[in-house]
This record gives C-alpha cells, structure tokens and sequence, in this order.
C-alpha cells in the first residue's frame, strides 16, 4: 500500500478510537458507553493492522469487540444498571481525573517526542538507548550486519514492513509463541482456567435465595 | 511512515483517557470499560515498539507475544470483575462505587 495512504489511515482510525474513548468518558447511559469502547476498540484493531500485526488486530475483534464486550452488554441489561447521575461534589473527581490524566498524558507524550533521534531533544530514553542492546537483544536470529532500527532512530520513520518469502505474520508469531514463550502460555492457561472457575464461584457463593 | 512517536502518542493519550475515566466515573461497569481501555493504550504502544525493532522489516514478535498475553489477561481479569460486580449488586442492589462506603451489608 503507498506508505501516504497508510499514515493518513493511521491518522483517521487514531483520531476515531480517541474520540469514541472520550465517548467511553463522557456518555451516561452504561450500554452507550460499551457501545463506544467496541467502536474503539475496532479502530484500535485498524491500527493495528496498519502496523502490520494482523493476527493481533484479529485477535483485537475476535477476543474483546466479540468476546469481552458481549460479557459486559450482557451484564449491563441482567443488572438493569440505571443512567449515572451527577451527585454533589462529584465536580471535584472530574478535575481531579482530567488533571491526573492531563499530566500523564503530557509527560508519556514529551518523552516520546523527545525519543532518541527525533530533532532537538534530550531526554532519559537517551540512557536507555546506550544500554538497549544488553536491556533487550533483539531474538529474531539478530546477526551483525542486518539492518536494524537502533534506538538511535526511533525518531524517524518506520522501516516498512517486508515479509520473506513464505514467511507471514501468523507464522512467525506462532514461531515464537510456542517456542520462547511455551511455558509462559501454559501458565497462561492456567490463569483462565483460574479466572473462569473464580468466576464461577465468586457468582455462586453469595447467592442466598 | 508514521513516526513511532505518533504510535507512542496515541497510546499514552488514550492510555490516559482510560485513566480519567477509572477515576471519575462511579458506575463499577464503566470503570471496568476504563481499564480495558488502558490495557489497549499500553498494547498500541507494544505493537509500535515491536515493529521499530525489526529487523529489516520484519517485527519482533516478542512484544507482539506479550501483547496477546494481555489480551488473554484481560479477558481473565473481565470474567472475574463481572462476576465481582455481580456479587455487588446482590449486596448492595447497585452498582456505583460510591454505595461501598462500609464493609458490613
């Protein structure tokens, strides 16, 4: 895809996925709200796609816009959850949570401007860029001489993405899921299993009629 | 391209909106929509990082892997915190945060 089509899409489904988060904010009515989180998070999917992890912008739709909103709509209409109304000093969380989450957001939002070899700036990542070889070698067969974003660039433009020859997203995802991180999804495992019998008994246990 | 930067931005700001709304919001089922939220800022950002340290063009797909972790969690982390909110509005026939101020029911 022409790499100009593919920013100004990155821009339009990032620009949507905030806007239907504020929604997620500001909106009333609880099934409004979950209705704006699944349009957020299918424009998050979208950017993930663009980025090129389209296993992971599948797994986005399947799991939470299928799986997890559902869970959520379902409980919205068995409680019967009534519209949130304003209460009295409820004004104080309102600043309180735009100022916290204003701060936040200018600080991640400085550091990554000022990422290692963006124009003019200075900041602690430049630290971690000295050291990033020993933080994280790189696990993909990283040999000398290939050409690798160092954290020295991460200021400009991604590399475009290109694939080798019968080579594919799922497939090395798959590779390095099951190979690396073996042990890691069967602990996984167990943890949904953990949640889903937690979750059970959590339903059950204070049920008194 | 897009600059990492833009994907790192985009993250932290809608990381950032989850957060406003987890505090002020005192229905327990929106907060819930708020931490979803947070985790998908906090994966953006991990997509973007495995895609800035490929190797020529291909990601790293280990960031990718913890990305999927997440989503697994999450779904985890949702099963119990509904049935949580469940058991909630048993006891105290609501679900606002603000209904939770003593520990007896």
């Amino acid at each position: 895809m022409n790499p100009a089509i593919q920013a100004i899409l990155f821009y339009v489904f990032a620009l949507g996925a905030l806007l239907s988060a504020l929604g997620v904010v500001i909106l009333r009515n609880p099934v409004s709200c979950a209705l704006s989180l699944a349009a957020c998070l299918a424009f998050t999917a979208a950017v993930f796609f663009g980025a090129g992890a389209t296993f992971l912008g599948i797994a986005q739709l399947i799991i939470y816009a299928g799986a997890i909103l559902v869970l959520i709509l379902f409980i919205v209409m068995m409680l019967n959850v009534k519209d949130e109304q304003p209460a009295a000093g409820s004004w104080l969380y309102c600043v309180l949570g735009v100022v916290i989450a204003g701060v936040l957001a200018g600080t991640l939002s400085s550091a990554a401007l000022r990422l290692p070899g963006a124009t003019g700036g200075r900041c602690p990542l430049h630290v971690l860029a000295e050291h990033a070889d020993e933080l994280c070698p790189a696990s993909n067969g990283a040999a000398a001489g290939q050409a690798q974003t160092t954290p020295a660039e991460y200021g400009g433009a991604l590399p475009p993405i290109s694939m080798r020859e019968g080579e594919s997203d799922v497939s090395l995802l798959g590779k390095t899921l099951f190979t690396h991180y073996n042990l890691s999804i069967v602990i996984l495992s167990f943890a949904l299993l953990a949640g889903a019998v937690g979750a059970v008994s959590i339903g059950r246990s204070l049920r008194r009629d | 391209m897009t600059p990492l930067s833009h994907y790192l931005i985009f993250s932290a700001l809608l990381f950032s909106i989850g957060l406003s709304g987890a505090i002020m919001r005192r229905n327990v089922l929106v907060v819930l929509m708020c931490l979803e939220l947070m985790l998908t800022g906090a994966n953006v950002a991990l997509v973007a990082f495995s895609r800035a340290q490929g190797l020529e063009g291909v990601p790293v797909y280990d960031a990718q892997v913890l990305a999927l972790f997440v989503m697994a969690i999450a779904a985890a982390e949702v099963a119990v915190g509904l049935a949580l909110i469940v058991a909630m509005f048993r006891a105290r026939r609501g679900v606002e945060s603000t209904s939770l101020t003593s520990l007896k029911d």
